[in-house]
């Protein structure tokens, strides 16, 4: 579903990512872990388009299509979701109204019909409940005054109504107590399906004790520079990411 | 020709407002006050002209007694309240320029629902008075036609626990260079709310002067300008906190694209004694591209020692950040910027109490967005 192969990112002008391969298959789960300042938002950032990534060599294939040719809109409808670190707070526009607005746009870019306002509050409704979003949340503006556990469950909330191919949740553990965690997580797994692919991007390995992964990747430096299955998450929790970095600085 | 310059007013007064206008003349840039807002040029040679400018009154609510400003005999409390107004130099000119304009007087307690809503119409000097007595209670609706050049002046007296919101929507005029002056005085516990509403023209400016003259007055002022190719919006305010324990707050919110230039310039006063008055005046603007334009004043001139005032002023561009999330969540480039602009401006919109004014200007800033965002 997703192969990105010897990818070269730069940030003004700034090589971050140096040579990062990946492939992920629907159904998978994988997981990238890294130290601070490994390149990891940055994935997460080009894998959804945002402006100032400059690729400047390697590929990203999106089920046969090239990625980086779409704008983020398009991204999103063809089923990308970027679960971001630091959701951002819009005064003025409704969690409803921008839930509402976003799916539309998704289902129109795809060519299906618009939900009707009721149609889209039903779907929401139901799924807010499992996720403990309150309908006050709901009718507040986006994210805005918004706890750290409100605005990550909020986030899942979204990749549950979008319902995408490929879901990448950057550091969602991020600010999290263990209860909102668990919550988030059983969120995630939920949406775990046969056909969807996940990349979650964490530091701790404390995320991967309730999502727990197909495949593990390291990345260390702007590439992966270890991989292995979930048992690789504990053995990095007990000795540490500088025992298994051993890149050139 | 009677124009109510000899009726409405007496004759020594309307000499008075003669001579300020003759004096100052017409502004222009080197004015400070007019500095964003070159009136003279904008008006190029055919000047100010006469005064064939009209009142039309719209709606007119049961209850509330009119008098027409070109008609004799006024009643006492239009030779009590109309033609106070003239430091202004615009206002001046109107006052001894106007050949028509009426008067509407809201009787002691009466509170009305129904909003009454009046236009100036026609090109020139025209003139109006609002007087909402002890206890009353309006909405004002003002609709603004399109003229090549109108000069209106408008006098609003509120007395104890009378409330107004006034609702003013100036739509995209063009060529057009219009200009107004409101002047509010506000006697204790009185209520003033005003919101404008812009979209523009060759020159536009709405100055606004409200002295908060009773103790517990309040006045709450709010705007949005969206302008875009070549239009310009001035609003200009001045709030006078004459008496301690007065309250006021101002939030204007101003988009600009293209080449036009939002203009806010906002003054509080707070008079010597005036202790315990608070005021608080927010302007931001936006703007759309390298060549449009935002001048924010906002100035606070203090008398008195127990006092809280609050200011802020910030121009800046649509936030990076916002626009790539909600394109991340599918929203397309376009749409996700008017739906940014829209949001920016909410807070002002949402400053309108009356529901149906509320919503006609948010549907009027919608179908703008559309064509700027």
């Amino acid at each position: 579903m997703l192969d990105i192969k010897n990818l070269h990112v730069a940030v003004g002008g700034k090589e971050i990512l140096k040579g990062l391969t990946l492939s992920i298959q629907p159904g998978q789960v994988h997981a990238i872990m890294g130290p601070n300042g490994s390149g990891k938002s940055t994935l997460s950032y080009v894998l959804a388009g945002r402006a100032g990534y400059d690729i400047t060599g390697g590929s990203i294939t999106y089920n046969g299509e090239d990625l980086t040719a779409l704008k983020p809109e398009e991204r999103a409808a063809k089923g990308v979701f970027l679960a971001m670190q630091y959701p951002v707070e819009i005064p003025g526009v409704t969690t409803m109204t921008f839930l509402k607005t976003a799916l539309n746009s998704q289902r129109r870019a795809r060519g299906e019909a618009d939900l009707d306002a009721i149609g889209v509050l039903k779907l929401v409704r139901a799924k807010a409940k499992t996720l403990n979003v309150s309908e006050d949340m709901l009718k507040r503006p986006l994210n805005v005054g918004f706890s750290g556990g409100e605005k990550k469950r909020l986030e899942i909330l979204q990749m549950s109504v979008f319902e995408p191919k490929l879901a990448v949740l950057d550091e969602t553990d991020s600010g999290l107590d263990i209860d909102a965690l668990r919550v988030v997580a059983e969120g995630v797994n939920a949406l775990r399906d046969p056909s969807r692919a996940m990349l979650v991007i964490t530091h701790y390995q404390r995320l991967l004790d309730y999502i727990v992964p197909d495949r593990i990747h390291v990345l260390a430096g702007g590439r992966i520079v270890a991989e292995g299955g979930k048992e690789l998450a504990l053995e990095l929790e007990a000795k540490g990411y500088e025992h298994i970095i051993k890149v050139p600085a | 020709m009677t124009g109510i310059t000899a009726l409405g007013l007496p004759e020594a007064r309307r000499n008075e407002a003669a001579a300020i206008f003759r004096a100052r003349g017409v502004p222009h840039r080197r004015v400070e006050d007019w500095k964003y807002s070159d009136l003279r040029s904008a008006l190029g040679e055919a000047g100010v002209g006469a005064g064939q400018a009209e009142l039309h009154t719209l709606h007119l609510p049961a209850g509330i007694e009119t008098f027409d400003l070109a008609g004799t005999n006024p009643p006492d409390w239009v030779r009590e309240y109309f033609g106070q107004a003239d430091r202004n130099t615009m206002s001046a000119a109107s006052l001894s320029l106007a050949a028509g304009g009426t008067a509407f007087r809201v009787p002691k307690g009466l509170v009305i629902a129904e909003p009454l809503k009046f236009e100036f119409a026609g090109a020139g000097h025209v003139r109006g008075l609002l007087v909402l007595e002890d206890g009353a209670s309006l909405t004002l609706v003002e609709g603004v036609t399109v003229e090549r050049f109108r000069n209106a002046g408008l006098e609003i007296v509120l007395g104890e626990n009378a409330r107004l919101e006034h609702v003013r929507v100036s739509p995209n005029a063009g060529e057009a260079v219009m200009v107004e002056e409101v002047s509010v005085r506000i006697a204790q516990r009185g209520q003033y709310r005003a919101h404008f509403a812009a979209f523009g023209s060759k020159l536009s400016r709405m100055e606004v002067e409200v002295a908060l003259e009773g103790e517990g007055a309040e006045a709450h002022l709010s705007g949005v300008a969206l302008l875009d190719g070549k239009r310009h919006s001035d609003v200009t305010t001045h709030v006078i906190h004459r008496t301690g324990n007065t309250h006021s707050t101002q939030l204007f919110k101003h988009v600009a694209g293209g080449n036009a230039r939002a203009v806010y310039q906002g003054k509080v006063t707070v008079a010597r004694g005036a202790n315990g008055s608070d005021s608080n005046q927010s302007a931001k603007a936006l703007l759309l591209g390298e060549n449009a334009e935002a001048d924010l004043k906002p100035e606070l001139e203090i008398f008195a020692d127990d006092v809280k005032c609050a200011h802020g002023a910030a121009v800046g561009d649509l936030d990076a950040e916002s626009l790539f999330y909600l394109q991340a969540r599918g929203i397309p480039e376009a749409e996700a910027r008017g739906l940014l602009l829209q949001a920016f401006l909410e807070d002002a919109v949402a400053q309108i109490l009356n529901t149906d004014q509320r919503e006609l200007v948010r549907t009027e800033l919608l179908t703008a967005l559309k064509a700027i965002a």
